[in-house]
C-alpha cells in the first residue's frame, strides 16, 4: 500500500513519509458480574506527510481503497499553508533493524471463549457480598508498515491484551472504588493474574475502615498509580516541543542535578513484551533507550524528526502518529531505575502485595496515595499540583489504619523529588510504565 | 446509503439489530507559537452494528470498511450468540421514528478555504501573544466538521441526520522565571463559519490572565464559602451530579439505587437542574440520540428533591421507566452509552444577582472559569481557571491554583443562594466517559454559592 504512494509522491514532490496501520480488537465485558456483551472492531487507515518546496502537509484516510493520488493532493494543499521544515528523513538502516518480539501467537490466537473464560475467572475470584464487579478483557491484533522517499522501511505485527478488573462496593453514601489492570503484549501467565487478585483485594480489604485524614505537611507514599500526579510534569517537560517552546522547566538544565541522585528515568521501546515496543518508530527512525533522568541529572529531552530539525539535534525515535494529523512525540515504556538496589527491577516477579511496597515500617503519621482525582487538569508543567483523593490510606505508627476520604493533597513535582525518602520492593508495570512505590516528603495535607 | 443500512438490517438474524454509519468531513488548523503546526481536511468514515438476540448478550462490531456491512452484521450476530445470559437484556419500547434532521450548516465549512481558516486563528492567537513578551507559547486551536449519521434499526426506525460543529480554543502561556501559569479560551458551536469570527477580545482577556496570575499568590487551602461563576458552576453540575444521575451508574447496582432513590433531598429549595438535548442551538443538542430515540427536557432535581435520572432504552427497560434519548457514541467506533447532552443548573429568581451573593461572605473564595473536572463516584475534583479572594463581602485579590475538591452529597446541600444569571457556556472539549472521548456536551448554569467547600493547596 504505502510503495506505490510513496513512488508517486517521490515523483512529484521533495519527499514523503507514511504510515499504514491496520488493527483488529475483540474484547468481551462483564457487568455486574455478568457476560454482558462481546464485540469486534477493525480499523484502517493511511497517514501521509509530504514536502512540498519545502513546506510541511499532511492528509489521512480510513477509506477502504484510498485513491494515492487524492490523498497526495491533499497533503499538497496543506503543505502550501504549512512551514517551512528543515526536515531529513531516515535513509534506510544499513544492519536490520533491532530484534524486538511484539507479536505473541499465544494473544493473537486467543478464542473469544478464552477471552470470555479469563473473564469469568477474574469475576468468581473476586466476587463479595454488597460490591459490585466489573470485568474487561481486550485483545488487540495489528501490523504496521512504515516508509519514506529516501528508502527506509519498517514492517512489524504486534499484539496486546488489557485485562481490566473493577470492584465497586457502596454502603450507605459511601462509594469504594477498586482498580486494577495487566497490560501486556503476551497473554498474562497464572502469576500475572494472581497478582491482579491480589492486588485488589489488599487495597479493598485496607479500605473498608474509614478514618480521619491527616493534616499538614506529611510523608506520603505514593504507589506506582498514584505517582501519576508526579511523574505527568517530568513526561511533559522532557519532551523536546515544550523545550523548543520554552514552556519546559527543564530547558537548559541537561546535565544538571535536579532530582535524588539514586533517580534514573529511561524510556525504552525495546523492553520484551509490552504492547509499547518496537522495532522502529512511526518516522522510520530505528528504535532505542532514551536515559531521560540519569542519577539525578536532566539527560536527554525526546524528539520527533520535525522537532529534532528544530532543535538541530537527532530524533530519539519517539515519533508516533494516527490516521489523522501529524506525528508527533510519544513515550514509549518508560521505565523508573532507582540506583540503591532497591526498587526491584523490572521483570523480576513478584512484588510485595503489602500496601506500601514496604515503605511505611518507620511512619509515625502519613498516607498512602493510590489515586489522585483529577491528575492532568491545572498547570501541569509548573510540576505544582492539588488534587482531592480518589484512594488514599493513612499511616499511623507504622500501620495502615484505613481509608481517607474528603482530603486534598498538594505539592510541586520538582521539589518533592529533590529527596526520595524511600523507594519500595513494589515495582510493577502500570499501562506503559514501570516503577515502584516512592515515600516522598513534606507533602501538603488538607482536610475538611 | 439508506437502502444498504434496510436491507442490511432486514437480512440480519438476530432479534434485534441497529446499524449506524457515519461520514465526517474536517478541517483542522493548530498553532502552537508562532508557528503553524498543521492545517489539514480529513475524512472519516465508517459503520457500527450491534445486535441483541433472547437469551444473549450484545453482540458488537465496528469498522471502516464499508464494503463490509453484511459481514459484520453477522459477525456481530455471531458474537451476540457466544454470549450466553439467565437474565435476558430487554429494551425499553419507543416509536421508531422515520426522519431526515438537517441542522442548518450556518455557512458550510466545507466551502471555506482552509488558508482563510488559517487567517482566522492566526489572528486570535496573534491577539494571545501580543498581549505580553511574559506570554512564551500559545496553544490555539480550530476545527470543523460536517457529518452525517444514517441509523436504523429492525423495528423500523430510519434516521439521517446532517449536523455542523465548530470549535475554535486557545491557550496562553505565561512565563517568568520558574513560574508558569496558563490561560484558556474556548468556544464550540454547533454552528458554521458564519459564528466563529470577532472573538479575538476574548482571546486577548485570557492571555492577559496567565500574565496577572504570574504575581498572584496561591490559595490557602481549606474550607470557605464558595461563589462558583456560571462557567464553573455548570462544569460542577455536569461533574459532581450529572454522572451520577447517568442510569447505567445504578440500574445493575441494587446499593447504587438506593443511594439514588427518586424522591431523595439532595439539596435545598432553591436547587433545580436537569438536562436538555433538545435545547435549540446549543453543542450538546441533538434531535434523536444513538439508539433512535427522541431527545427531551430531563428535570432531575426539583426544589431540591431527585426527580429523574437519564437513561438509553436499555437501562429505562430495568429500571421501569421512560427513555430519556440519552444514549450516545463518540463516533462509529463506539456502542452508545448513557451520556449527558446540555445539563444544567435552573437560574434562581430572577433579579437576584451576583451581590446578593457576595454581600455577608467575610472571608471566601470566587472560583471562576474552569480548566476541568473529574469524578469519582460521590468524590469529585475540579480546577478553576482562577479565582479571587472575597473579603468583607467584596471580591478582593487574583489567587491562583484553586481546585475544589468535595463528596457530592454535602457539597449540593450547601448550595445556598443561586443568582437569576442564567448562561449557557459554550466550550469545545468535552466530556469523557467508557474510554468515549471528547463526546460534545454544553453546562449551563447562574452563579452559585456555596455555604462552604473544600479548595485544596498549600496549608
Amino acid at each position: 500500500m504505502i510503495d506505490r504512494l510513496l513512488e508517486t509522491a517521490r515523483r512529484k514532490l521533495d519527499g514523503a513519509d507514511a504510515l499504514w496501520r491496520r488493527a483488529e480488537q475483540t474484547a468481551v465485558a462483564f457487568e455486574s458480574g455478568r457476560l454482558k456483551a462481546a464485540g469486534i472492531s477493525e480499523e484502517a487507515g493511511l497517514n501521509l506527510r509530504v514536502l512540498s518546496q519545502g513546506r510541511m502537509g499532511v492528509a489521512g484516510t480510513t477509506a477502504a481503497k484510498p485513491d494515492p493520488e487524492a490523498l497526495l493532493e491533499r497533503a499538497r494543499a496543506s503543505a502550501e499553508l504549512g512551514e517551512v521544515v528543515d526536515l531529513a528523513f531516515p535513509k534506510a538502516a544499513g544492519s536490520e533493524l533491532p530484534p524486538i518480539p511484539t507479536y505473541f501467537d499465544r494473544t493473537a490466537n486467543a478464542s473469544l471463549d478464552d477471552l470470555i473464560a479469563l473473564g469469568r475467572m477474574l469475576v468468581e475470584r473476586l466476587a463479595r457480598p454488597d460490591c459490585q464487579i466489573n470485568v474487561s478483557v481486550e485483545r488487540e491484533v495489528d501490523a504496521t508498515a512504515v516508509g519514506n522517499t529516501a528508502g527506509a522501511r519498517g514492517e512489524y505485527r504486534g499484539t496486546g491484551i488489557a485485562v481490566t478488573a473493577d470492584v465497586t462496593r457502596i454502603a450507605g453514601d459511601d462509594v469504594l472504588m477498586v482498580y486494577d489492570q495487566y497490560v501486556g503484549a503476551d497473554m498474562p501467565s497464572d502469576a500475572d493474574l494472581e497478582a491482579l487478585i491480589r492486588s485488589i483485594e489488599t487495597r479493598l480489604s485496607a479500605a473498608l475502615t474509614i478514618v480521619t485524614p491527616p493534616d499538614g505537611s506529611l510523608p506520603v507514599v505514593f504507589t506506582p498509580a498514584g505517582l501519576a500526579a508526579v511523574v505527568l510534569p517530568l513526561e511533559q517537560a522532557l519532551s523536546g516541543k515544550t523545550v523548543l517552546q520554552g514552556s519546559s522547566p527543564l530547558a537548559g538544565k541537561v546535565g544538571a542535578v535536579m532530582f535524588d541522585e539514586r533517580l534514573s528515568i529511561i524510556d525504552d521501546p525495546l523492553t520484551p513484551g509490552r504492547p509499547a515496543s518496537r522495532p522502529v518508530d512511526d518516522e522510520c527512525v530505528p528504535s532505542r533507550a532514551t536515559g531521560l533522568v540519569e542519577r539525578g541529572a536532566v539527560g536527554r529531552f525526546v524528539y520527533d524528526l520535525e522537532t529534532a530539525a528544530r532543535a538541530k539535534t537527532q530524533s530519539t525515535g519517539n515519533g508516533r502518529r494516527g490516521i489523522f494529523g501529524k506525528p508527533h512525540i510519544g513515550y514509549t515504556n518508560v521505565l523508573f531505575r532507582i540506583g540503591d538496589g532497591m526498587g526491584g527491577r523490572h521483570g523480576v516477579p513478584r512484588p510485595t502485595p503489602d500496601l506500601g511496597g514496604g515503605l511505611i515500617a518507620d511512619l509515625d503519621d502519613g498516607l498512602i496515595v493510590d489515586d489522585l482525582i483529577g491528575v492532568g487538569q491545572g498547570n501541569v508543567i509548573s510540576g505544582a499540583f492539588s488534587h482531592p483523593v480518589g484512594l488514599a490510606y493513612r499511616v499511623q505508627r507504622g500501620e495502615v489504619t484505613g481509608r481517607v476520604k474528603d482530603a486534598a493533597v498538594a505539592g510541586n513535582a520538582y521539589d518533592l523529588l529533590k529527596r526520595i525518602g524511600g523507594v519500595g520492593t513494589d515495582g510493577r508495570w502500570l499501562g506503559s510504565r514501570w516503577s515502584p512505590s516512592l515515600l516522598l516528603e513534606g507533602v501538603s495535607v488538607a482536610r475538611r | 446509503m439508506k437502502d444498504r443500512l434496510a436491507t442490511a438490517v432486514k437480512q440480519s438474524r438476530a432479534d434485534y439489530t441497529e446499524i449506524r454509519v457515519e461520514r465526517t468531513w474536517s478541517s483542522a488548523v493548530a498553532f502552537r507559537g508562532w508557528r503553524l503546526e498543521t492545517a489539514t481536511v480529513s475524512e472519516d468514515q465508517g459503520g457500527f452494528v450491534r445486535v441483541l438476540n433472547r437469551g444473549c448478550g450484545w453482540g458488537i462490531a465496528s469498522f471502516t470498511s464499508l464494503d463490509e456491512l453484511p459481514a459484520m452484521v453477522s459477525r456481530a450476530n455471531e458474537l451476540s450468540r457466544a454470549v450466553r445470559m439467565e437474565e435476558p437484556i430487554r429494551l425499553a419500547d419507543t416509536t421508531p421514528v422515520v426522519a431526515d434532521a438537517k441542522l442548518d450548516l450556518d455557512g458550510d465549512v466545507r466551502g471555506i478555504r482552509l488558508g482563510d481558516k488559517k487567517q482566522l486563528l492566526e489572528a486570535y492567537n496573534g491577539a494571545m501573544l501580543a498581549v505580553s513578551k511574559s506570554i512564551v507559547d500559545t496553544q490555539a486551536s480550530y476545527r470543523d466538521e460536517v457529518s452525517e449519521v444514517w441509523y436504523a434499526n429492525s423495528e423500523g426506525a430510519a434516521l439521517y441526520q446532517l449536523r455542523p460543529e465548530v470549535v475554535v480554543s486557545g491557550t496562553a502561556i505565561g512565563r517568568r522565571n520558574g513560574t508558569i501559569e496558563k490561560g484558556l479560551e474556548s468556544i464550540g458551536l454547533r454552528k458554521g463559519w458564519r459564528s466563529v469570527r470577532g472573538f479575538e477580545e476574548r482571546f486577548r482577556v485570557v492571555a492577559q490572565r496567565a500574565v496577572d496570575l504570574l504575581d498572584a499568590p496561591r490559595v490557602r487551602g481549606g474550607a470557605y464559602p464558595v461563589i462558583l461563576d456560571n462557567e464553573l458552576a455548570g462544569v460542577f453540575i455536569h461533574e459532581a451530579f450529572g454522572h451520577l444521575s447517568e442510569a447505567d451508574f445504578v440500574y445493575e447496582n441494587p446499593q447504587a439505587r438506593e443511594m439514588m432513590t427518586l424522591g431523595r433531598r439532595f439539596g435545598k429549595r432553591v436547587l433545580n437542574a436537569g438536562d436538555n438535548g433538545a435545547a435549540a442551538g446549543l453543542r450538546g443538542t441533538l434531535p434523536f440520540d444513538d439508539e433512535g430515540t427522541p431527545t427531551q427536557d430531563t428535570p432531575l432535581i426539583r426544589e431540591g428533591i431527585l426527580v429523574g435520572r437519564l437513561h438509553s432504552r436499555e437501562t429505562a427497560a430495568k429500571l421501569g421507566e421512560r427513555p430519556t434519548g440519552n444514549a450516545r457514541a463518540i463516533s462509529f467506533r463506539h456502542p452508545p452509552i448513557v451520556r449527558m447532552t446540555n445539563t444544567y443548573i435552573a437560574p434562581g429568581k430572577a433579579g437576584v444577582g451576583f451581590n446578593d451573593l457576595i454581600r455577608d461572605i467575610k472571608l471566601g473564595v470566587y472560583a471562576c472559569g474552569a480548566f476541568g473536572g473529574q469524578t469519582m463516584l460521590e468524590n469529585f475534583s475540579f480546577t478553576a481557571g482562577w479565582g479571587y479572594m472575597i473579603r468583607d463581602g467584596q471580591v478582593a485579590e487574583l489567587v491562583k491554583d484553586v481546585v475544589l475538591a468535595g463528596n457530592l452529597f454535602q457539597t449540593l446541600d450547601r448550595i445556598d443562594h443561586i443568582a437569576g444569571d442564567f448562561t449557557w457556556n459554550q466550550m469545545g472539549g468535552g466530556c469523557g466517559k467508557g474510554g468515549q472521548f471528547p463526546l460534545p456536551v454544553t453546562e449551563g448554569a447562574p452563579h452559585v454559592r456555596i455555604e462552604e467547600a473544600l479548595i485544596g493547596g498549600d496549608v
